[in-house]
């Protein structure tokens, strides 16, 4: 029942919908493509929400991309004690948080309602790096080791449509979906 | 490790007195571990050398995570043998393993020490024609290049060798720290409770309340530093025969039991260790016999006592922590993330030695002469405390030292003046009057910010044998003389981390008061000193480990 109502849905969206496609050149490891926050337009968060572990002294995955009002977990893995803060959100040093330590195998969730990139850190292993990035819209994707990216079936419209990448400035450029569409970004420092 | 002699040549005295302030420290910190672990140094240290309680519980468990230790290894170790091998021992090597990048932490010290005016005094101490040596208002000087290894070969068995390459720009004068192997746990074997049972063997500090090994501070704690050298002054009436070189920082060579976590709970230790009162290494004589060919080519070897002395230590850490769940964990489950334990640490300690201090007797009737053996027990007796809480950590240690006094009697049961000329020759000795030591330090250390500390220390030494001896010295130089028989030093710090590797360190020394000059007879008048003056320093440390 559900399945029959996702499908004609997709098709759909199909008649009015297309994919963003491109390349991000930014160096090694992988880059972030989202659609950015759309005048008059809101989307329900998903239900399920994300896993961000820490696991051999490690954030893993090293990025966690989500959308706007989404919950991410945080799972301890370890065998010792970690600890999980970030100093900001889309830049913004007030929206700076610590979630504490809690035991192996335990969860901690928060709920990330403002858009933008949040550094993951660990006050007791300064070396620990992760990401979530909070995309304003559902319309996201990671990008392969090759910076390729396909954000699919976004609606026909004119966007601006961003690319993050760990170290680089945000770049953005309009871009217009009618059926198929391409961008490429070359992010620098 | 320095190990420098206590008597020093009056002509030297100076120069050995200001290496002996800058170059005692003898700081350690693991940069192979962080390759291995892929992690920062901070994960075992606050402000390093200095380990937090992660950093203790590693230790602890020879040199491993406390759990899960494999699933952190970023690099796999090489395996000498496949685990599988231990079920057909023992017709197969027991399986270990070695680290899979060599285990090596490299460390690197300068110094800047500037000296207070004072300092001119040394001058009125050399009489024409003799010129007095220079004592720079600010001088540069390079410290340690050390090399350190550590790590675990599996089954538990841990182990460490750190060797000073150069001090001061001159190779290889600084010798061996520690080099051990620490079979970690061997009281399973025994069915005794976990970590109730360790053994380590080589040479290492003795477990010692407060490291001197990884000390943090620019120099190193005096009372670590104190022999007990008993006054042989003919000026003075008290006359001792002491002379022990013993002292806390020197490495002990033996074997050490232990048991319990230096994080929480029981600690305790015991060691047995060779006694070495002279110093001296007997493997250049070659009538010494040497079970590895000490005079032709293997090592001598060096102690002076059969008695091996004996060290032992028992401690206790309260954490107080009011959850249960984070009181017993390695670390403090804090409201920001993990810290270190507010916690209580209380011990005791103590040693049993022997010195030993020899003397030609009468001739025999062949002509050969006999030799006279006195073995002077001694002991050391202390207690400390440790206090954290949160950024501040407050610690003391307090130790009382006591030597037996033997002094050479003639053939008539008279005391042979000290030192000895040769004739009338001792044929006994009596016992006198101890020849004590007491004092310690308190400190405290502060963390301003994760990469700011600052240090306060109180050294004080009471040796009223150290007082003689100066005034003995005086007419060298007492650069080190106590001129009362108290030695109070204050040593106020701040130390920075550049990066977690990289340390600048700044402390401020308020020396004891110098007796310059002596004056009395010590017939008629007692012997007292007079024009005493102060030489403050300020020393600025840059390290540097990787
Ligand atoms: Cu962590």
């Amino acid at each position: 029942m559900q399945k029959t109502i996702l499908v004609s849905l997709i098709a759909c969206l199909s008649l009015s919908a297309g994919n963003i496609t491109g390349k991000v050149a930014a160096g090694k490891g992988n880059s972030v493509v989202y659609v950015d926050a759309i005048a008059g337009k809101t989307f329900p968060p998903p239900a399920k929400a994300q896993v961000m572990d820490q696991k051999s002294l490690l954030f893993q995955p090293h990025i966690v991309v989500v959308q706007a009002g989404s919950t991410v977990e945080f799972l301890n893995s370890d065998k010792v004690a970690h600890n999980i803060f970030w100093p900001s959100v889309g830049g913004n040093k007030k929206l700076t948080h610590n979630l504490g330590t809690w035991p192996t195998g335990e969860k901690r969730s928060f709920k990330f309602d403002t858009p933008g990139a949040v550094p993951l850190l660990c006050n007791v292993h300064p070396e620990m790096s992760g990401y979530v990035i909070v995309s304003p819209t559902p319309y996201f994707a990671m990008t392969d080791a090759e910076g390729n990216y396909k954000i699919a079936d976004v609606p026909n419209g004119s966007y601006t449509v961003s690319a993050w990448h760990e170290g680089m400035k945000v770049q953005s450029k309009p871009v217009t979906v009618s059926g198929d569409a391409a961008a490429d970004f070359a992010l620098s420092k | 490790m320095l190990y420098l002699p206590k008597v020093i040549a009056p002509s030297s005295a100076l120069a050995a007195a200001l290496l002996l302030l800058m170059f005692s420290t003898d700081i350690k910190a693991i940069p192979a571990f962080s390759r291995q672990y892929g992690t920062s140094c901070t994960t075992c240290h606050i402000n390093f050398p200095k380990l937090n309680d992660f950093g203790k519980a590693f230790k602890d468990a020879g040199f491993k995570f406390p759990k899960d230790d494999e699933s952190f290894l970023k690099v796999a170790p090489v395996m000498l043998g496949a685990p599988a091998q231990k079920e057909v021992w023992p017709h197969s090597v027991w399986p270990g393993q070695i680290p899979g990048v060599p285990p090596i932490g490299l460390r690197m010290n300068n110094f800047f020490q500037f000296t207070g005016a004072n300092r001119k005094r040394f001058d009125a101490l050399a009489t024409p024609p003799t010129l007095p040596g220079f004592i720079p208002a600010t001088d540069f000087e390079t410290g340690f290049f050390s090399i350190f290894t550590a790590g675990n070969f599996g089954s538990d068995i841990a182990f460490w060798v750190d060797d000073d390459i150069s001090v001061a720009g001159a190779n290889a004068n600084g010798g061996l720290g520690d080099a051990y192997l620490k079979f970690v746990n061997i009281g399973r074997v025994l069915k005794l409770p976990t970590d109730s049972l360790s053994l380590r063997a080589g040479q290492f500090e003795l477990d010692l309340p407060v490291t001197q090994a990884r000390n943090i501070n620019l120099s190193p704690y005096d009372i670590y530093q104190e022999s007990n050298i008993g006054a042989m002054n003919s000026m003075v009436p008290l006359q001792q025969n002491v002379n022990n070189q013993f002292t806390f920082s020197n490495g002990a060579k033996g074997i050490e039991l232990s048991g319990g976590h230096t994080y929480g709970g029981y600690h305790y230790s015991v060691a047995i260790f060779n006694q070495n009162t002279s110093g001296i290494s007997q493997s250049g004589i070659p009538y010494v016999p040497s079970a590895t060919g000490g005079a032709g080519g293997g090592v001598g070897f060096a102690s002076d006592s059969s008695f091996k002395n004996v060290y032992a230590r028992l401690s206790y850490r309260f954490n107080l922590e009011r959850d249960a769940e984070s009181r017993n964990g390695v670390q403090a489950a804090g409201k920001m993330g993990p810290r270190d334990h507010t916690y209580l640490n209380v011990g005791t300690f103590y040693l049993e030695g022997r010195s030993l201090q020899r003397f030609f007797g009468a001739a025999n009737s062949d002509g050969t002469q006999t030799i006279l053996n006195v073995r002077e027990p001694y002991s050391r007796l202390g207690g400390d405390f440790n206090f954290n809480y949160r950024s501040l950590n407050v610690y003391g240690v307090y130790v009382y030292g006591k030597d037996s006094n033997l002094l050479p009697v003639d053939a008539n049961g008279a005391l042979i003046p000290l030192p000895l000329s040769g004739s009338p020759v001792p044929v006994a000795f009596v016992s006198s009057e101890h020849a004590t030591y007491h004092g310690g330090f308190l400190q405290a250390d502060y963390m301003l910010l994760p990469w700011v500390m600052a240090t306060w220390r109180w050294d004080s030494v009471h040796s009223e044998a150290d007082r003689i001896n100066a005034l003995a010295l005086a007419s060298g130089t007492p650069y080190f003389g106590a001129f009362n028989s108290t030695r109070n030093r204050f040593s106020p710090g701040m130390q920075f981390l550049i990066h977690p590797n990289i340390k600048a360190s700044f402390e401020y020394q308020f020396r004891p008061r110098q007796a310059l000059k002596v004056a009395g007879d010590g017939v008629t008048t007692p012997v007292f000193a007079y024009d005493a003056f102060r030489v403050n320093t300020f020393l600025v440390g840059l390290e540097f480990v990787y």
